[in-house]
């Protein structure tokens, strides 16, 4: 009986070609690109669950709250917490703690830079890696051991024996010779613990950094503590505000600003951290919204394989009939139809799969990420495919089997033509449920490209191009190097400052306007007096600052102080801000700044710039004030001679070698910091565009299939028409019509729904295209249109018939 | 064999009433060859219809094999069915994905005959309706009357008592037609009771027993004579 189900099956199938084709191919697309947005989202959602109890392993992170100014998350706890978690939670089984830090590195006379984990002991147990050669046990580890990954002790030493071998770290301006004890597996692609070099910690290493408090003030060690299996962490983090509260010194000072501060505490599983952790550019929102998308493309495939499934049903109606009447049951009928469903269904499945396996290394180049899809190792993954397959199966078979389940054979036997077997609305309705989500997403990915366009072409108020920023010279030899780096033709200029734009500024300074009433906040920017130039920032009024007298507010030298007063620019925001009309108007005045709580500045205004973005393109232009802090000169910006670049790169290599003999250059280009801004929306807006032309495409099939079946069906009908005297015009009208119905009313559906999602996307943005109603329009008049080449063909085919044939067709 | 008594057959839609039997009382002896005739739309098919269990009655008893099916469900009537009754269309019926041999032996697949003994009694009847040098043809690559000796071998492959035939020889040439009829003579000769709608006069000659229909009555009931 079966083989005889599957003969039949496997004839209808291939006499009609291209309607099976288009049923299977459509079907696979939609499952491919299902599972390949599935394989995404759970890799993005599946990080750090291969270590041994993830599940009770949660990060310890800090986050520095202080009145008046933005939150300060950090990925890190404070040193005193360990100890305090030690005494408060007897559910603590254990505490891993390391220092996450560049150093440079010495092997064979040559530099190298390496990511470092200055460990407490414990650390390889805690996370249970493995050692593969050699030992590094908490018990008998020395300082100057080293445990380093596979991959690291090849890319040092190649083939050769590395236990026992020498490498070199420069660590708190000396250089230090480990030597590698222990050989430990390669860390996880995707995974935040990137164990590659373990060294054992050493406060001596860091006694002289500023950083380096054992109090509340800074927070450096990554922190992770394992609970006792089955705790229950709402009351552990219940307690956390009363742990800050207990063992937080009162009134501590900060930082040189310090206001009175506090601090929140938080716990993130350790499986969370890369996507909710702090200091994560990970978004959650967008990856929910692929899931979405996914989803929405498999609707449309399934609909698509209902539809056209049930188009097919006319076809096969007579076969029902003739088996009814030879004595079939339903049972038997919804048998078969639901195993012929679910047979083509595990069709396209295993067609999808091939074609992910021949897209996943495309797509991980297209997300630069490392998906793979290894099934055999992953029952469960195949079991929800096979899951999958059989849900679509029935889903799409079940329509079918009712129907033919419920048939009355003699409806069909004793009509000659194939009847429209009253799904026919239902089958409109799928059409208009597709075209809804096609249209909708067409919108949608318009929207978000013009989004991102928009967001990139945005006058950021500053120059990008060209500009070099090195980090590590806030030190005695700051001024050493910029005199070294104007020395050479290729560089224009040089300008300090404790952040660069892109970063954002963490310092909120509260100044009384000129008008009176409450302060105002504007936001502080440390700089150097060649800041301005540097970024090509206009003048609006007055002058710039120099790096001299009155224009310092701190100088670099022992013990330093900040004045008194200090002459400042501010922003043309923050000029308007503190109550003048106009730039030149606030020239020469005066206003008092509160730097912190303690510290108050009388601010003589010597100069107005132009507003320009310092934070994201998400984020509007602040009100900002700049003056001069030659200790927070974190950050060094190089402009070079665009046309010379490898030159002027070389002659900062140079300088850099001059000045600091023994460590790594490290650079950042603005203008990669600035696209990098914009990545993921980036990533968004082509992924978008890529599943959506997919979805249409999908769509697009399915309305073909559907053509195909109508256009037969509706042949006797145009071969009257014609007899009639309608002319070739008339009938290629009213199959377009029939088709353009379902697609209009599509568009009333999909444009309320795009315009509430894409209005909510939009607010997220301080600088956002308007939602004009053009597009919606172009949209919906293109969805149209791509339905009417659809069937375009199929129209005119029938038009062009002899009615004598199609009449004969009885 | 069979008895309707009373039987009626009212068709409703939300405005329309149509009554396609009225008040039939019709009889049917095993092994008889009953022709059904009339004109169009006198409810000649309805009464094949409900005769053959593809429809059911609105009010009156059909009694088959001593049994009243009238109240019958589906599933009841399709078991009865597929024992008994075997079905001829007009319109053949094969289907297109099925070669002959596999068009006849669907009629057994529903009957839990084991595979060796299908075979048996295809090849059996594809000889005794002359069909089986094609029965590895697809319906497609037949002619009508070859089609329709198909849908005859169908019928019979199962053994069952009665055949219903629906305008059998309807689209057929005479040739071709007469060939059909001498086959449904030659099966009621050997046992298999017979009703067949028609209108050709000349085919309903074949029958022992002509039941004329008008308007859903019975009119007339002509027994021939004994040739």
């Amino acid at each position: 009986m079966f083989f005889n189900y599957f003969k039949t099956a496997l004839r209808s199938l291939m006499r009609h070609k291209l309607f099976s084709s288009i049923n299977i191919l459509g079907l696979a697309m939609g499952l491919a690109a299902f599972i390949l947005i599935i394989l995404f989202v759970r890799n993005e959602f599946s990080w750090d669950s291969h270590w041994d109890r993830a599940e009770d392993i949660y990060r310890l992170e800090n986050t520095y709250v202080r009145v008046g100014q933005p939150d300060r998350p950090t990925p890190n706890a404070v040193e005193p917490l360990k100890q305090v978690f030690f005494d408060t939670f007897q559910e603590v089984e254990a505490i891993a703690r390391y220092i996450d830090g560049g150093v440079t590195l010495r092997h064979d006379g040559e530099l190298f830079s390496q990511q470092v984990h200055f460990a407490e002991p414990g650390y390889l147990d805690f996370f249970g890696v493995d050692v593969l050669k050699g030992g590094f046990d908490a018990a008998s580890v020395k300082l100057s051991d080293l445990a380093i990954s596979e991959r690291t002790a090849e890319k040092y030493f190649g083939d050769a024996p590395v236990l026992g071998q020498k490498l070199t770290l420069r660590i708190g301006g000396e250089f230090r010779d480990f030597y590698v004890s222990a050989i430990i597996a390669d860390p996880e692609v995707h995974s935040v613990v990137q164990h590659d070099f373990v060294v054992p910690f050493n406060r001596e290493y860091f006694a002289g950094a500023r950083w380096f408090s054992e109090d509340w003030r800074f927070a450096y060690w990554q922190t992770y503590a394992r609970f006792a299996p089955g705790t229950d962490m709402a009351l552990i983090r219940a307690e956390l505000p009363a742990i800050v509260d207990r063992f937080l010194p009162k009134n501590q000072q900060g930082q040189e600003n310090g206001r009175n501060w506090s601090m929140t505490l938080g716990l993130v599983n350790i499986g969370d951290v890369h996507l909710y952790g702090n200091g994560t550019n990970a978004k959650p929102d967008v990856l929910y919204g692929f899931t979405g998308v996914a989803f929405l493309i498999l609707l449309i495939a399934v609909v698509n394989f209902l539809n056209l499934s049930m188009a097919r049903t006319a076809h096969r109606a007579r076969e029902v009939a003739v088996r009814k009447v030879l004595g079939a049951s339903r049972r038997q009928v919804v048998q078969q139809f639901l195993g012929e469903s679910i047979l083509l269904a595990f069709g396209a499945l295993l067609l999808a799969l091939t074609m992910v396996e021949i897209a996943l290394p495309y797509y991980n180049e297209f997300l630069s990420s490392i998906i793979e899809m290894n099934l055999l190792g992953e029952p469960a993954m195949l079991g929800a495919l096979v899951l999958l397959g059989v849900g679509v199966g029935v889903s799409a078979g079940s329509f079918q089997a009712t129907y033919f389940a419920m048939l009355k054979p003699h409806d069909v036997l004793y009509s000659n033509t194939a009847s429209d077997n009253g799904t026919s609305k239902l089958r409109q309705g799928l059409v208009v449920a597709q075209f809804s989500i096609s249209v909708a997403l067409m919108i949608i990915a318009f929207f978000v490209h013009k989004q991102t366009e928009f967001a990139r072409q945005l006058d950021l108020g500053f120059t990008a191009d060209n500009l070099i920023v090195l980090s590590g010279t806030n030190n005695e030899r700051s001024n050493e190097i910029k005199q070294r780096l104007l020395e050479s033709p290729f560089i224009e200029a040089v300008g300090r400052s404790s952040d660069v734009p892109t970063e954002g500024s963490e310092d909120r300074l509260h100044i009384r306007p000129v008008t009176g009433g409450d302060p105002v906040m504007l936001d502080g920017l440390p700089t150097g007096p060649d800041f301005f130039k540097v970024y090509e920032i206009p003048l609006l009024a007055g002058r710039y600052l120099t790096d001299a007298g009155a224009d310092v507010l701190r100088d670099r030298v022992e013990d330093a102080e900040y004045a008194s007063a200090a002459n400042i620019v501010v922003n043309e925001m923050g000029a308007k801000l503190l109550g003048f009309e106009t730039p030149d108007a606030a020239i020469g005045q005066q206003v008092s700044a509160d730097l912190s709580s303690s510290l108050r500045v009388d601010a003589t205004i010597v100069g107005v710039v132009e507003d320009f973005h310092f934070d994201s393109a998400r984020d509007v232009i602040r009100p900002g004030i700049y003056y001069i802090d030659f200790i927070r000169n974190s950050d060094m910006s190089v402009r070079i001679d665009g046309n010379n670049r490898d030159a002027a790169i070389a002659a900062i290599e140079q300088a850099w070698h001059a000045t600091y003999p023994d460590s790594i250059l490290r650079y950042r280009t603005m203008d990669e910091m600035v696209e990098r801004q914009y990545q993921t929306d980036d990533q968004l807006s082509n992924i978008l565009a890529a599943f959506t032309l997919l979805a249409v495409l999908i769509s697009c099939m399915g309305l073909y299939g559907l053509a195909s079946f109508t256009a037969e069906r509706r042949t006797k009908e145009i071969g009257i028409r014609k007899v009639l005297g309608a002319r070739l015009a008339d009938i290629v009208g009213l199959m377009l019509w029939q088709f353009s119905k379902p697609i209009l009313i599509a568009n009333l559906i999909a444009w309320p729904v795009a315009f509430y999602f894409l209005n909510d996307w939009l607010n997220g943005f301080a600088y956002r295209v308007e939602l004009g109603v053009l597009p919606f329009l172009v949209m919906g008049a293109g969805a149209l249109l791509i339905g009417w080449l659809t069937v375009a063909g199929h129209a005119l085919a029938v038009a062009r018939s002899n009615p004598i044939n199609a009449l004969k067709h009885d | 064999m069979l008895k309707l008594h009373n039987l009626s057959k009212v068709y409703r839609t939300d405005e329309v009433e149509t009554v396609a039997l009225n008040s039939v009382n019709v009889e049917i002896a095993s092994g008889e060859f009953v022709a059904i005739m009339g004109p169009s739309g006198c409810g000649k098919s309805t009464l094949l219809n409900i005769i053959g269990m593809l429809d059911s009655p609105s009010s009156g008893d059909y009694i088959f094999m001593e049994e009243n099916v009238a109240g019958y469900n589906e599933a009841k009537l399709s078991n009865i069915r597929k024992q008994n009754i075997g079905f001829i269309f007009q319109s053949f019926n094969l289907i297109d994905e099925l070669t002959v041999e596999e068009n006849i032996e669907l009629a057994l697949l529903y009957h839990n005959i084991p595979a060796s003994e299908r075979r048996e009694r295809v090849a059996h009847v594809m000889d005794k309706v002359g069909i089986a040098h094609r029965a590895k043809h697809m319906p497609s690559q037949l002619s009508g009357g070859q089609q329709q000796r198909v849908a005859v071998a169908r019928a019979v492959v199962g053994d069952q008592a009665m055949i219903l035939a629906d305008e059998p020889t309807g689209n057929l040439d005479s040739a071709h037609g007469q060939e059909v009829m001498e086959m449904l003579q030659q099966l009621n000769e050997e046992g298999t009771t017979i009703v067949m709608v028609t209108h050709s006069p000349a085919h309903a000659d074949y029958a022992r027993r002509t039941i004329n229909l008008f308007d859903g009555h019975v009119v007339t009931e002509n027994l021939r004579a004994a040739e």
